[in-house]
């Protein structure tokens, strides 16, 4: 008999939504995270949307760390003196919550004592080395040369999947699936952020911004956020540019996006609190490995679940709900014919059927587009230029629109049938 | 018969996180998250070595509040075999006097024991004061300043490193040894061993369990008075930087600056 009715590998929104799950229906749950306390190593700008949490945590809004609700959403585009953004703010956030700024290192020991709390045998501070086979089948875990036995494991491990690739479960990451996340975390008082982004109290604002201005044309998207007394402010680079660029250091471009003139007042005087770097997956479908197989599941990053179309970035939802479906598979499996490959296969049709999976699907190589060089070049180029074109009293006559607009184009280089032909894929898979 | 180990040790504040407050001249540790002293680390290493040769059983044993549990569980998922929190109202406020004798007065009460290992010192008060004073309630041999030992029949021989230079020494059993820090590596936690910690749980003992009066520790009982502690000013370093080719400029700055001086002849 195995010592665990199930092992999750990994303490994130994954694996302890997953635990959670697993001890609500009365199983025997091992959950081994490395960093100790958990959460200390996890890098997120942090805006948990939507509610997933609730399947764990009926009252999450009212126990889990949140720092501020998301009450003004904003998209801009940078070039090197102007910034356009558009801001939306919407009472409507008000009643409904669509999301919740949070910091990671809070978040996820909340989220681990909850899980000891539930029943859940929580370890922190060791990592899991491999999956333990017996033949195909996984039969638990091992570390340091012990082998912990359990019926089922669930791989929620985040972003840099080792333990799926050491076991031979997953090929390796290839560069295009993969950007580098760089977050600072910086300290400010409550009202100051009040004061700076027209905020209540309890109100914040998350915004994400195109970095049209970087030195040499480095692509990158930017992520500023609203904590309660700090802001988490980042970038997220494609690796395969930072290789194509391999001048350019992801340091680099934070202190471009922080010095920026629009972004620089918004952090005066305040005090970098924390600076890390992370993966995060960017692949979509095409980079999603096998889901399941003979005793085991791959749930949250670990399995390429994230969404990023250039205006919003989410994981922390797709891991939940994610981490859910595998322990319910787990607990569906264990009532009925047993753990096997054929019943965990259960797993992807409930992913199939949940917005995880159909995410995936409906925005399938969105990648080209947010990764391409028209948002991140040519857009905000042509942007200034038109604002400028009808903002800026230079003493000439005035143009139409139109016709600044076909300035503006033709000074950026791009012929108004690409822009159509392009801005028509990008409106089609965004 | 098994060696009887006993490991001491203390929860501090991460030091890189205290200060001197500079307006009352206390130590304010209250952005400090809690660690294993580090010297402490390198004395359970030093009693695992002699585990690993020999066969030993291996007691941890802190004389701190509750919150040490998770401390002394991480000690046992490194291979310590059980931990002893004593936990007590009374303790509070004792100095290095009182907590000895606390201290010794429990490993009397664990039974025989072979050699009792301990940090050369905390690293938030430095005193090294709590392994001496243990060996000498215990009427133990001592051995301080170690940077390696061995067990063999009966005796500890351990190498001290002393300013002038190392001293070996060979101590009959029972035995205190207090360790540098950094003179090992400390193994890691392992998984097999943190479920088996978990499960096993520590053993809290009271001042009543080790047979002490509660008027013979705590604040009252402690000799030592704290009347003021200053912040040690930063040192200005110069930064200048020399050629490695150029060592004879290297030495002439010494001798200008006075740090060295120059020979007789
Ligand atoms: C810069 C940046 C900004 C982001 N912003 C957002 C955002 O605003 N909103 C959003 O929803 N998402 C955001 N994301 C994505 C989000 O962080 C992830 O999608 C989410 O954390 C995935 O959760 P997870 O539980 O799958 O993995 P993680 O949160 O990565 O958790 C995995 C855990 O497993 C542990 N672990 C790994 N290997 C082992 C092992 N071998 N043994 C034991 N433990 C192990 C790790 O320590 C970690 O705690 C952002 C990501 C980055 C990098």
């Amino acid at each position: 008999m195995s010592e665990f009715d199930a092992i999750v590998v990994g303490g994130g929104p994954a694996g302890t939504s997953a635990a959670m799950r697993l001890a609500a229906n009365k199983l025997n749950v091992l959950l081994v995270e490395k960093a100790d306390p958990p959460g200390s190593k996890n890098v997120s700008g942090g805006v948990l949307w939507g509610n997933s949490l609730s399947g764990v945590m009926p009252d999450w809004e009212k126990t889990a760390p949140l720092e501020r609700y998301v009450k003004s959403k904003g998209i801009g585009f940078l070039t090197k003196d102007s910034s356009i953004d558009i801001n939306f703010r919407s009472t409507k956030f008000n009643e409904t919550k669509t999301g919740y700024t949070v910091l990671r290192t809070k978040l996820d020991q909340f989220l681990n004592k909850k899980a000891k709390d539930a029943g859940v045998t929580v370890v922190t501070g060791v990592t899991v080395d491999r999956l333990a086979f017996e033949g195909k089948k996984v039969v638990g875990v091992e570390q340091d040369g012990d082998i912990i036995t359990s019926d089922a494991v669930i791989l929620a491990e985040g972003a840099n999947p080792r333990v799926a690739i050491d076991s031979g479960i997953r090929p390796p990451l290839k560069d295009e699936d993969v950007a580098i996340g760089v977050k600072e975390v910086i300290k400010l008082p409550e009202k100051t952020i009040n004061d700076r982004f027209n905020l209540r109290e309890k109100e914040g604002f998350a915004g994400e911004y195109v970095l049209g201005f970087l030195d040499g044309g480095v692509e990158a998207g930017g992520f500023l956020y609203t904590n309660k007394d700090s802001i988490s402010l980042g970038v997220v680079i494609s690796m395969k540019h930072l290789r194509e660029n391999n001048k350019t250091y992801s340091y680099d471009i934070v202190e471009q996006f922080k010095n920026h003139p629009s972004i620089a007042p918004l952090l005066e005087d305040g005090k970098v609190d924390e600076y890390s770097a992370r993966m995060v997956q960017e692949g979509g479908l095409a980079s999603i490995p096998k889901l399941y197989g003979n005793g085991y599941m791959i749930a949250g990053d670990a399995a390429g679940f994230s969404f990023s179309n250039g205006l919003i970035l989410q994981g922390m939802n797709y891991a939940i709900a994610s981490g859910i479906a595998a322990a319910d598979t787990v607990v569906e499996a264990k009532a009925g014919s047993g753990i096997s490959e054929q019943s965990l296969s259960r797993y992807e049709e409930k992913l199939m059927n949940s917005f995880v999976l159909r995410d995936m699907h409906t925005f399938k190589g969105i990648g080209d587009i947010t990764w391409g060089s028209l948002i991140h070049q040519k857009m905000p180029g042509v942007l200034e230029k038109v604002m400028l074109g009808l903002f800026m009293e230079d003493g000439e006559p005035k143009k139409h629109v139109n016709q600044i607009v076909k300035e503006a184009l033709k000074s950026s280089g791009l012929k108004s049938s690409k822009l159509l032909l392009e801005g028509y894929r990008m409106y089609k898979r965004m | 018969m098994t060696l009887e180990l006993v490991v001491l040790i203390k929860v501090v504040p991460d030091g890189k996180e205290v200060f001197v407050d500079p307006v009352n001249f206390t130590l304010n540790r209250s952005m400090a998250t809690n660690v294993l002293n580090p010297a402490d680390e390198n004395a359970l290493e030093a009693a695992l070595k002699i585990k690993d040769e020999h066969g030993a059983r291996i007691t941890v044993m802190t004389m701190a509040p509750p919150f040490a549990e998770p401390f002394l569980l991480e000690c046992m998922s490194r291979g310590a075999d059980q931990a002893v929190l004593i936990s007590d109202r009374a303790v509070a406020g004792s100095d290095t006097y009182p907590t000895s004798l606390t201290v010794a007065a429990a490993i009397k009460h664990l039974g025989k024991v072979d050699i009792v290992f301990a940090g050369e010192k905390t690293s938030d008060s430095s005193t090294g004061h709590v392994g001496p004073g243990v060996a000498e309630f215990l009427e133990a041999e001592l051995a301080t300043y170690s940077r390696s030992c061995r067990y063999e029949d009966g005796f500890v021989i351990a190498e001290r490193e002393l300013e002038e230079g190392v001293e070996v020494v060979k101590i009959p059993t029972p035995a205190v040894v207090t360790v540098i820090t950094d003179s090992n590596n400390p193994r890691r936690a392992t998984l097999r061993k943190k479920l088996n910690a978990q499960k096993k749980g520590i053993i809290v003992w009271s001042l009543q369990d080790v047979g002490l009066p509660s008027d013979w520790v705590g604040l009252r009982s402690s000799p030592t008075v704290v009347k003021k502690m200053l912040p040690f000013p930063a040192i200005e370093r110069k930064g200048k930087v020399i050629a490695l080719d150029m060592i004879d400029d290297f030495v002439k700055e010494l001798v200008d600056s006075g740090i060295i001086k120059r020979g007789g002849n």
